[in-house]
């Protein structure tokens, strides 16, 4: 076993750890392993940033808060928070 | 193409859902052995044929030229409209991958970006068919409502994955979906056994309205414009509801010719005061 780390996206509607979430994309630490638009799922993990650092998620990147200006000429919806966490994986 | 009088047009409450979210869902009215010949013929074809898909299954201009289609299209595209010469069918087959998502582009070099991007007018549609029950495993069409209003760059939007609000096209056979050109949609994994084609043809607007093309009741006028403020699509950052309103807004007028809506103010913020907390000071 090794420790390995797991990449979460969230993307939220505020700079805000406690605002909506409104996406989510998961990155495992696995080889060939695929992150996905995902028709079968109902909602996604985690409803705010704040929920998933109390499931143990660790946040390494904040949102820019420059980012998403209204009048910007190309729209990225939400504020990106990217967090991580260190589990332990067959190597 | 059939006289207004002969189309049961869409109405104002549908026209708003269309402006706010970006796609009409229109139900099957042809048999369902129809759409399996279809869906055999498709199977029959060697290549690709791109553009002249429509000459080498002919009956798909029984679907396009029915009045359930043309009825949706001229209520959004105005009593004038064309087939684009672009088309194109869809083979999705089991193990095919999730798309990113993207907004359509035909990528014609004149244009700075190789895109015409319209998010306040509705001048071109995508209208797909699906010859074949889509299940959710079968690599069903996802589109984030009300995205049609922003410009996306799919590499800068790459790492949003699932959208909680994102919308997934699970249709019978014989449905057609609708959208806006611009909305953000993603054809998704096929992780069942089975080939899900589906059938993209373009409609163009030819001429601006000079009043509504669908069913239109100006005593309505005050809640289509509550409405337009209000509605709710896919959520967003509060930073763009009033970039997403504006633009709503804006979109109702370039379509509607003489019945454009003047907005004025009025008090939205009197009524009932808000509750008492039940707080121990």
């Amino acid at each position: 076993m090794t420790l390995k780390q797991r990449i979460l996206y969230l993307s939220a509607q505020s700079t805000d750890p406690r605002s909506p979430t409104i996406s989510q994309a998961i990155h495992e630490p696995i080889k060939d392993s695929i992150v996905e638009i995902d028709p079968t799922i109902t909602d996604i993990d985690y409803k705010s940033v704040h929920e998933a650092v109390i499931d143990g998620w660790k946040i390494v990147h904040f949102p820019d808060q420059r980012g998403s200006l209204s009048d910007t000429e190309i729209e990225v919806l939400g504020f990106q928070f990217i967090l991580e966490k260190i589990e332990e994986f067959n190597a | 193409m059939p006289k207004d009088n002969e189309l049961t047009l869409l109405s104002d409450d549908e026209i708003v859902n269309f402006i706010t979210k970006g796609y009409h869902i229109i139900e099957p009215f042809l048999p369902k052995k129809f759409h399996t010949e279809i869906y055999k013929k498709l199977e029959s074809l060697p290549t690709n044929p791109g553009d002249r898909i429509y000459k080498v299954v002919p009956d798909l201009q029984k679907i396009y030229s029915n009045n359930a289609v043309i009825r949706v299209l001229t209520s959004l595209l105005g009593n004038k409209y064309s087939e684009a010469s672009h088309k194109h069918c869809h083979k999705n087959h089991p193990g095919t991958r999730s798309q990113m998502w993207h907004q359509d582009s035909l990528n014609i070099p004149a244009l700075l970006d190789g895109n015409n991007r319209f998010p306040d007018h509705i001048k071109s549609v995508l209208v797909m068919y699906y010859p074949q029950d889509v299940e959710s495993n079968m690599g069903p069409t996802a589109l984030i409502p009300g995205s049609h209003l922003f410009k996306s760059a799919p590499d800068r939007n790459a790492s949003h994955g699932n959208f909680r609000d994102q919308v997934i096209a699970t249709l019978k056979a014989g449905s057609l979906l609708v959208l806006h050109f611009d909305i953000w949609h993603a054809g998704t994994a096929n992780t069942s056994n089975k080939i899900r084609y589906m059938i993209k043809y373009l409609f163009e607007r030819k001429h601006e309205s000079k009043k509504p093309s669908w069913n239109h009741n100006s005593s309505e006028n005050q809640r289509i414009l509550e409405r337009l403020e209000k509605d709710e699509a896919a959520a967003i950052q509060r930073s763009l509801i009033p970039k997403r309103n504006y633009l709503r807004m804006k979109m109702w007028n370039n379509i509607a010719g003489d019945a454009a809506l003047k907005y004025e103010y009025h008090d939205k913020w009197a009524g009932a005061w808000p509750k008492p907390n039940n707080i121990v000071l």
